[in-house]
C-alpha cells in the first residue's frame, strides 16, 4: 500500500452530503491537484463520522485535527494552512461550549471522548467503497476464523459467550437464535438481515451500512456458516440508496476476493447474499412481515410459533438478526466472546449504538459500553439540550418504546432497567425534549405514526391504535373529557396484551409511558384546557398568553406599543394585572420561554416592554366599587396575592380589609426585592389603586399580636392568608448562632426597612437563586469589600437569571461555583470564616440536573465576617393558635388538602401566595390572587344559594393587525441601564427603561401568532 | 398428549391447534376470522387465551397444541380483550343490522350479543361508504367489512383465484381486487366463495337481497345441475321461487366442501324463467310444436335410424354436455359406438 504522509477524511455519510459534504470533498480533490500534493496527501471519503450536527466534517490525520461546519470555500484555507504550512485552521474547529477554546484534537471533544466503538469501529476511518481498506482494520479476519479454524458449533459457542443480544430492539440472545436454526433440518436455510430501519430519530443501521458495509456481509458470513445457510438477504428500504449502493459494491468485491460465492477462502463454505429493497412499510422490520415481503408477498405478520428458525422465509428454517447485531459479529468471533462480555451489565453485554437527536446540542450517532447512565449520554456526550433549555424527557425505542423523565436519567443502558421504566431499548433511537415539548401531543404523534403503519391485519392494532389517536387528537384540540385518560389506558393495555405482533404489543408504549410520567399534563389539557408547553395551538390564542399564569394579552398590548396607543395598552395590561409596573421589572417571563420568535433569534422583551408602557402611558383611572354584599373578608398579608385578592374581592362588590404587619404595602415584592430593581414608587402606585377600589390596608398591624387571630376570623366571614415566606432557611451546619449569620429574607428586609444596615466588609453569600444575587448586590451597595456568592452546582443550573447574575459580576460580585459551607467559624462570637468544602456533580437528581457531592479532603477556610444563606424561606406561620382548627404540616407549613391549591382544613380560611407554594414569583402569586378571589366568592354563593358571579361585559379595545413584511433575524433590543460605576454605592433603579425608539422597533419583532388566518 | 383447558384435560394429536382442541373436547372458544378450510392467521384476536407462561395473550386458532400446556379461556383478563375487540370492530363501520342480510347469521352480531356489549363507547366513522352492487351477483358494502381477511384467504387459498388482498394500511386498510377495481373490472370469476366464507353482512348475494333471512327461507339441500361434478348446494327457496343459492359456511359435504362456480352459485334463474323450456318441441311446417317426450323421442330415433341407413354410421356424430354426469357421457359415448356405430363422439369441455 501507497504511505501518505497526510489524510485528509471527508465525512461522506447521508447527513454530512446532504449539508454539502460532496462539494467539499470535491474541492479537497482539486485543491490537492492543484498544488501537486497528490502523492502526499490522500484524499478519502468516509461514511458516516457520527457527529452529525457538526457536518460537513473533515478529520486530518496523523494529527486527528476535527474541523466542523467545513463549506467548499473553506478548503483552500484549510490545505494552505494546515496541509502546506502545518497550522492548524482554529475557525473551524470544534468549541469548547462554555468557554469557547478550540478543541483540536477528535478525541477530545466529549462527543467523541466518552464513546467505546465496536459496532462503529471503522465509521469515518475507511473508505467505505474500498475493501481493501476495509481488509487493512483487520476485516474479514472474524470470518476467516470461523470458516477455517471453527466449527460452526464452535462459533455459536462463541457468540453465546459474548452475551451478544439482537440490537434491533427486541434483545433476544443471538447465539441462542443461531442454535435453534442450526438444528432445525433442512437442506436450504437462510441468512437473513433486517436494514429496514424506519423509527422515527433513528439512522444507525444506515450509518453502519454507509460506513462499514462489509462488517455486516462479514457478520453475515459468520452466522451463515454457522446456521448452514447458503443464501442470505439484506432487506433494506429503498429510501436508503447511499446504502444499497454501497452494499451492493461492498458485495461484488467481497465475491471478487472469493470472500463471498462459492467455496469462500477454500472451505468448502459458499454462502450468497442479495440485497432485497423495501418499499418503506415500517411493519416490513417486523420478522415474519419481513420474510413475507421477500418472498413477494404483502408484508404482514404472521403468527409465531411456528417460529423462523423452525419456518422461517419460504418456510425454511432462517435467521433474521439486524445490522448493529451483525455489525457486532466478526470482532466478537476475532477477539473472542469473552472479550465482548467483558463490557457491560449483568446481563447487557457490550456497546450500544444510539441515535441521538432531538432538542440537544450534539446530534450524531454515539456507541457506548452497556451500563452508561442515559443521562450521560445526554448531557456529556451530547453536550445538554439546545438553547440551555430544561430536559423534560428522551424517547427511547422510538414509537415502540417510552420515554425517560428527568428522574430516571440515572438508568442505565440496560435492556431489563430500561423495560422497568416502561421503555425499551428498541434499536437506539433517543430522541431528547425539552420544557417546550408537550407529552400529550408528543403520544400523539407516535401514535399518528403507529396508527398509520398498523398492517390492519389485526383488531387491536388496527381499530385500537385509531381510537387511541382519536381520544389524543380530542384532548390536544381541547376536546378532552373526564375519563379519557382511563380509556386510554385500557386499550393500551388490552392491545398490548392482544395484539399480532411486535408493533401492536408496543404501539401504546409511549401513551403508558407518558401517561405515567406526565400525568399531570394529560390533566391540565383535559381539566384545565392548558398545554403547559404552549404546543397543542388549539388551545389557545398565543403560546406567551397561554404561559402566563394570569394569561395577560402579550401580543394585544404589544400590537397598542406598534401603534402608539400605550393607553389602551395599558389598559389591556391592567385587566388581568393589578401590578404591571412591578412585573415589567421583576417578571420571571414565562411567556418569554414559550415566545415563537425565540426560535427564529431572541425572545421578545415582554416585561420591559410592559415596564415601558406603563413608564410612559397615563395610567387608567380607578374608581371606586361600592360594597354590595354583607359578607366581610380580611386579609393578612398585603403582598401580590393578597392585594389581588382584595382587589377582585372588592370590584365584585365584598368588603374586604387587608392586614399588614410592616409599615408599607407590597410584601416580598416591597421587602426582598432591592430598590435598585424595583423602586418603591412603582409598587406605591400600584397599590394605590386598589385601596381606590375601597379595600381598607391595614399596615403596621400584625395579626397574632395587634389583633388576635380568633377575634379576626369572628369578625370575618373569610379569611385568606397571604403571608409570603418571610423566614430564611438555615444552612444547617455548625456556628450558625455567631454573629454577622444573617438570613437573606431577614438581611434584605432590614435594608428594605431603611434601616442603618451594617454589613461587614467580607461577605459570603450561599445560593444561586435570584434572593442571593438581591443580597450579594445589595451587600456590594451597603459597602462590603468583597462579596462572593457561593454556589454547590454549576453556573447553568443557577436558578438566578443569567442578566442578574452578569450584572452582579459587573458590580464586582464573585460567584464561587461547585462548593458548599460545612462549618461556620468564629472569634469572640463573631463570625471569621466559612470551612467550604469543594463538591464534584455525580448522578441526576429528580429534577434532570446533577447531584453535588463533597469532595474528601477539599475542605478550605473563607475569610468572612458576614454570611448570607439564601437557600430557600418559608412561611411564619406563628401567629396561628396550636389548638386552631388549622391543620399545619410536619414542616410547619400550612396543609393544603389535596386536590386543592388554596383551601385550609378550615372552610373559611385560605391561603395563598408563597405561604402557600414556598418561594414563586410575583406573576404567579397574582395569580393566586385570582385564582382565591373567584374560589371565596363561589363559597359564599354556593353557602348562600346563590346563582355563580357573572363577569361584567369586558371593555372592548380594538387591537390592530400589523406585521412586518418580511421577518429579519433581530436581537432583542438591549436595555440601556446604569453603568457599574455609578450604581454600585447607591439603590438607584439600575435599569433605565426602553426610550420610544427602542420600544418601537422591539414591538416590532412580534410576530403575532395571535392572529387568526 | 396433554394439555390442560379450563382444568380439563384434554388429548390432543400433532399438529392441532388450542382451538381444535377446545372445540373436540365441547369447550367453546369464539372466533371471528378462523375457518375450518383455511389456514389461520390469528387476525380479528377474538378467540384469544390465556396460556400459563406466555407474555401475551395467544390466538387460540393458531397456537398449536403442546403437550403439558395449560389454558384459561374464561379468565377476565380474555374476556375484556374479546370485549373490547368486538367493540372495536362493531364500530369501525356502520353494521346496520335491521336491513342487514346477515341479520341472524352473522358472527359479529352473535359474537356482540354473547359478550354484551351493548352500547359501545366509541363512535362509527363520519364516512358512509356506497355499496358496489353495479354487478348481477356479488354486492360489497364495506360499511359492515370487519377484515377478517377470509375473503382474502378464500379467493387465495381455497379456489386460488388470487384476485382478492389487503390494499392500504392503518386505517385505510380494505380488502378488495388489485387498485382498487371493482369485482366486474378484475380478474374475478364469480366464484362467489368470498360470499360464502364473509362472516357478517359485508358480501352478500345480489339477488337474494331483501328477499328473505335466516327462517324466512327454506333450504333445501340439491345437486347442482350444471356439470358432472355433483356439487352440494343448498337452494333458498321462499314462496315456491328460488331466491338464492347458497352453501354452508362451514361443515360443507363432498365433493365440494361448500365451494360452487359462477353459475352454480348465481346461475339459477333459469330455472324460473318465462323463456324456459317445459316440454320438448316439435318442429312441424316450419313451426314448433309442443310434443311429449314420447313423441320427441320416437322422432329422434327414426330420423338416426334413416341417416344412417342413407349415409351410413359416420354420417352421424355426437357432441355431450358438460351439464351431464360422468355415467350419462360414458352411456352416451357408447350408444354412439355401440348403438349407432360411429366414433364420432366428443364433448364440450374439450373444445
Amino acid at each position: 500500500m501507497k504511505v501518505f504522509r497526510s489524510h485528509i477524511l471527508v465525512c461522506g455519510g447521508t447527513g454530512c452530503r446532504a449539508s454539502g459534504s460532496e462539494g467539499v470533498h470535491q474541492a479537497v480533490v482539486r485543491e490537492i491537484a492543484a498544488k501537486e500534493l497528490s502523492n502526499e496527501v490522500a484524499v478519502v471519503e468516509t461514511g458516516c463520522n457520527g457527529f452529525c450536527a457538526a457536518g460537513p466534517i473533515m478529520v486530518i490525520y496523523p494529527e486527528g485535527t476535527f474541523y466542523q461546519y467545513v463549506k467548499a470555500d473553506d478548503v483552500k484555507e484549510i490545505i494552505e494552512e494546515h496541509i502546506v504550512k502545518g497550522r492548524p485552521v482554529q475557525r473551524l474547529m470544534y468549541k469548547e461550549p462554555v468557554t469557547e477554546a478550540p478543541i483540536p484534537h477528535m478525541l477530545d471533544i466529549p462527543f467523541f471522548g466518552k464513546q467505546m466503538l465496536i459496532a462503529l469501529k471503522n465509521r469515518g476511518l475507511i473508505d467505505a467503497e474500498k475493501i481493501d481498506e476495509y481488509i487493512a482494520r483487520d476485516g474479514y479476519m472474524g470470518a476467516a476464523k470461523a470458516l477455517t479454524e471453527m466449527t460452526p458449533d464452535e462459533v455459536i459457542e462463541e457468540v453465546k459467550k459474548s452475551g451478544l443480544r439482537g440490537r434491533g430492539g427486541g434483545g433476544f440472545p443471538t447465539g441462542l437464535k443461531w442454535s435453534f436454526a442450526r438444528k432445525s433440518q433442512g437442506d436450504t436455510k437462510y441468512i437473513l438481515c433486517n436494514a429496514d430501519e424506519g423509527d422515527p430519530g433513528a439512522f444507525m443501521d444506515r450509518s453502519i451500512l454507509e460506513a462499514d458495509p462489509h462488517a455486516v456481509i462479514e457478520g453475515m458470513i459468520i452466522g451463515g456458516y454457522s446456521i448452514g445457510a447458503t443464501k442470505g438477504y439484506i432487506y433494506c428500504r429503498a429510501e436508503y440508496p447511499l446504502a444499497i449502493k454501497r452494499l451492493l459494491l461492498a458485495i461484488e468485491q467481497a465475491k471478487d476476493y472469493g470472500l463471498l460465492g462459492q467455496d469462500i477462502l477454500g472451505s468448502g463454505y459458499s454462502l450468497d447474499i442479495e440485497v432485497y429493497q423495501g418499499a418503506g412499510a415500517f411493519v416490513c422490520g417486523e420478522e415474519t412481515a419481513l420474510m413475507g415481503s421477500i418472498e413477494g408477498k404483502r408484508g404482514m405478520p404472521r403468527p409465531r410459533p411456528p417460529f423462523p428458525a423452525v419456518k422461517g422465509l419460504w418456510d425454511k428454517p432462517s435467521v433474521l438478526n439486524n445490522v448493529e447485531t451483525y455489525a457486532n459479529i466478526p470482532q466478537i468471533v476475532y477477539k473472542g466472546g469473552s472479550w465482548y462480555s467483558s463490557i457491560g451489565t449483568e446481563r447487557s453485554k457490550g456497546t450500544k449504538v444510539f441515535a441521538l437527536t432531538g432538542a440537544v446540542n450534539n446530534v450524531g450517532l454515539v456507541e457506548v459500553p452497556m451500563g452508561t447512565p442515559i443521562g450521560d449520554i445526554i448531557f456529556d456526550i451530547g453536550g445538554g439540550i439546545t438553547g440551555g433549555k430544561q430536559y423534560k424527557a428522551a424517547q427511547l425505542g422510538g414509537p415502540s418504546g417510552g420515554c425517560i423523565p428527568a428522574a430516571a436519567l440515572n438508568t442505565l443502558t440496560d435492556y431489563e432497567e430500561i423495560v422497568k421504566l416502561g421503555a425499551i431499548m428498541g434499536s437506539g433511537g433517543l430522541i431528547v425534549m425539552d420544557e417546550d415539548t408537550c407529552m400529550v401531543d408528543t403520544a400523539r404523534f407516535f401514535m399518528e405514526f403507529c396508527q398509520e403503519e398498523s398492517c390492519g391485519k389485526c383488531t387491536p392494532c388496527r381499530e385500537g391504535t385509531n381510537r387511541m389517536l382519536q381520544i389524543l387528537q380530542r384532548i390536544c384540540k381541547g376536546e378532552g373529557r373526564d375519563g379519557d385518560i382511563e380509556l386510554l389506558e385500557e386499550l393500551a393495555s388490552i392491545i398490548k396484551d392482544s395484539a399480532l405482533c411486535g408493533l401492536g404489543q408496543t404501539a401504546p408504549n409511549p401513551v403508558l409511558s407518558t401517561i405515567r410520567y406526565f400525568r399531570d399534563e394529560y390533566e391540565a389539557h383535559i381539566y384545565d384546557k392548558k398545554c403547559p408547553a404552549a404546543v397543542c395551538s388549539a388551545l389557545f390564542k398565543s403560546p406567551c398568553q397561554h404561559a402566563c399564569p394570569i394569561e395577560m394579552d402579550v401580543p394585544a398590548y404589544i400590537a397598542l406599543i406598534r401603534a402608539g396607543r400605550l393607553e389602551d395598552a395599558y389598559r389591556v395590561m391592567k385587566k388581568t394585572n393589578p401590578f404591571p409596573g412591578v412585573c415589567g421589572r421583576v417578571c420571571p417571563q414565562f411567556c418569554a420561554s414559550k415566545c415563537r420568535r425565540g426560535q427564529l433569534d431572541d425572545p421578545m422583551a415582554i416585561a420591559w416592554l410592559k415596564r415601558y408602557i406603563t413608564d410612559n402611558g397615563k395610567k387608567p383611572a380607578t374608581e371606586p366599587v361600592p360594597v354590595t354584599r354583607k359578607e366581610k373578608v380580611a386579609i393578612i398579608g398585603a403582598g401580590p396575592a393578597g392585594l389581588t385578592a382584595a382587589q377582585d374581592l372588592a370590584k365584585r362588590g365584598y368588603k374586604v380589609t387587608v392586614f399588614e404587619e410592616l409599615p408599607y404595602a407590597g410584601g416580598m415584592m416591597r421587602y426582598a426585592i432591592p430598590e435598585y430593581r424595583l423602586p418603591r414608587d412603582v409598587i406605591a402606585e400600584e397599590v394605590k389603586d386598589i385601596e381606590a377600589l375601597g379595600v381598607e390596608i391595614k399596615t403596621n398591624c400584625r395579626v397574632g399580636k395587634d389583633i388576635s387571630f380568633d377575634a379576626l376570623r369572628k369578625d370575618y366571614d373569610i379569611v385568606v392568608l397571604a403571608v409570603g415566606a418571610h423566614n430564611s432557611w438555615k444552612l444547617g451546619v455548625e456556628g450558625e448562632d455567631l454573629k454577622g449569620v444573617w438570613g437573606a429574607t431577614e438581611f434584605l428586609r432590614e435594608v428594605n426597612l431603611g434601616r442603618d444596615v451594617k454589613i461587614g466588609s467580607q461577605v459570603a453569600i450561599v445560593g444561586g437563586g435570584n434572593s442571593a444575587i438581591d443580597a450579594a448586590r445589595t451587600a456590594v451597595r451597603l459597602g462590603a469589600k468583597d462579596v462572593t456568592i457561593l454556589y454547590r452546582r454549576e453556573r447553568k443550573d443557577m436558578p438566578a437569571w443569567e442578566h442578574e447574575i452578569v450584572a452582579a459580576e459587573h458590580e464586582g460580585v464573585k460567584i464561587e461555583y461547585l462548593v458548599a459551607p460545612v462549618k461556620l467559624v468564629g472569634k469572640g462570637g463573631k463570625l471569621s470564616g466559612v470551612v467550604c468544602q469543594r463538591m464534584k456533580l455525580g448522578e441526576f437528581d429528580r429534577s434532570g440536573r446533577r447531584k453535588p457531592f463533597p469532595i474528601e479532603g477539599s475542605e478550605y477556610t473563607l475569610s468572612a465576617d458576614t454570611i448570607i444563606p439564601a437557600i430557600s424561606q418559608s412561611a411564619d406561620t406563628t401567629f396561628i393558635p396550636e389548638a386552631s382548627d388549622i391543620k399545619k404540616d410536619k414542616w410547619g407549613g400550612i396543609e393544603i388538602p389535596s386536590r386543592s391549591k388554596n383551601k385550609t382544613t378550615a372552610e373559611s380560611v385560605f391561603i395563598i401566595g408563597d405561604a402557600a407554594t414556598g418561594p414563586a414569583t410575583v406573576v404567579e402569586a397574582i395569580a393566586m390572587g385570582h385564582q382565591v378571589a373567584a374560589d371565596v366568592d363561589a363559597s359564599i354563593r354556593v353557602k348562600n344559594n346563590e346563582p355563580a358571579y357573572k363577569e361584567p361585559a369586558e371593555e372592548k379595545i380594538d387591537i390592530p393587525f400589523e406585521v412586518d413584511e418580511e421577518v429579519v433575524e433581530t436581537p432583542r433590543a438591549a436595555m440601556p441601564e446604569l453603568a457599574a460605576v455609578d450604581r454600585a454605592a447607591n439603590f438607584k433603579e439600575v435599569e433605565l427603561g426602553y426610550t420610544r425608539e427602542i420600544a418601537f422597533k422591539e414591538a416590532c419583532r412580534c410576530l403575532r401568532c395571535d392572529a387568526e388566518i | 398428549m396433554v394439555i390442560t383447558i379450563d382444568g380439563k384435560k384434554c388429548e390432543f394429536a400433532a399438529g392441532q391447534t388450542v382451538y381444535q382442541v377446545a372445540k373436540a373436547n365441547g369447550i367453546y372458544i369464539p372466533v371471528l376470522c378462523h375457518h375450518e378450510q383455511i389456514k389461520p392467521v390469528g387476525a380479528c384476536r377474538v378467540c384469544v387465551v390465556e396460556v400459563e407462561k406466555a407474555r401475551s395473550l395467544v390466538a387460540s386458532c393458531a397456537m398449536p397444541a403442546e403437550d403439558g400446556m395449560v389454558v384459561q379461556t374464561n379468565t377476565p383478563r380474555v374476556l375484556s380483550s374479546r370485549k373490547l375487540s368486538v367493540e372495536l370492530l362493531m364500530t369501525q363501520g356502520h353494521h346496520k343490522c335491521i336491513t342487514c342480510e346477515s341479520s341472524g347469521d352473522c358472527v359479529l352480531q352473535d359474537l356482540a350479543y354473547s359478550l354484551g356489549v351493548e352500547s359501545p363507547r366509541f363512535e362509527e366513522p363520519a364516512a358512509y361508504r356506497e355499496l358496489e352492487q353495479a354487478n348481477e351477483m356479488i354486492v360489497r358494502d364495506m360499511n359492515k367489512c370487519v377484515l377478517c381477511g377470509l375473503c382474502v384467504r378464500a379467493c387465495n387459498e381455497v379456489q386460488v383465484n388470487q384476485v382478492l388482498d389487503y390494499t392500504g394500511r392503518g386505517p385505510t386498510a380494505a380488502v378488495g381486487p388489485a387498485f382498487g377495481l371493482k369485482y366486474e373490472d378484475s380478474d374475478c370469476v364469480f366464484c362467489g366463495e368470498c360470499v360464502r366464507v364473509c362472516p357478517v353482512g359485508a358480501l352478500f348475494e345480489k339477488q337474494g337481497r331483501f328477499q328473505g333471512r335466516g327462517d324466512d327461507l327454506q333450504k333445501v339441500r340439491n345437486t347442482c345441475a350444471y356439470c358432472g361434478v355433483g356439487c352440494q348446494l343448498d337452494v333458498n327457496i321462499k314462496d315456491n321461487r328460488i331466491v338464492k343459492i347458497t352453501t354452508p359456511r362451514e361443515g360443507a359435504p363432498a365433493p365440494n366442501y361448500g365451494s360452487l362456480c359462477i353459475k352454480g352459485r348465481f346461475g339459477h334463474d333459469f330455472v324460473g324463467h318465462a323463456d324456459r323450456l317445459t316440454t320438448p318441441l316439435i318442429r312441424v311446417d316450419g313451426e314448433l310444436k309442443e310434443a311429449t317426450w314420447d313423441e320427441a323421442i320416437l322422432y329422434v330415433a327414426e330420423k338416426l335410424n334413416t341417416i344412417k341407413k342413407e349415409h351410413g354410421s359416420d354420417a352421424i356424430a355426437g357432441l355431450s354436455s358438460a351439464r351431464c354426469t360422468n355415467e350419462e357421457n360414458y352411456l352416451f359415448q357408447k350408444f354412439l359406438r355401440a348403438v349407432i356405430g360411429t366414433n364420432n363422439v366428443d364433448h364440450c369441455a374439450r373444445l
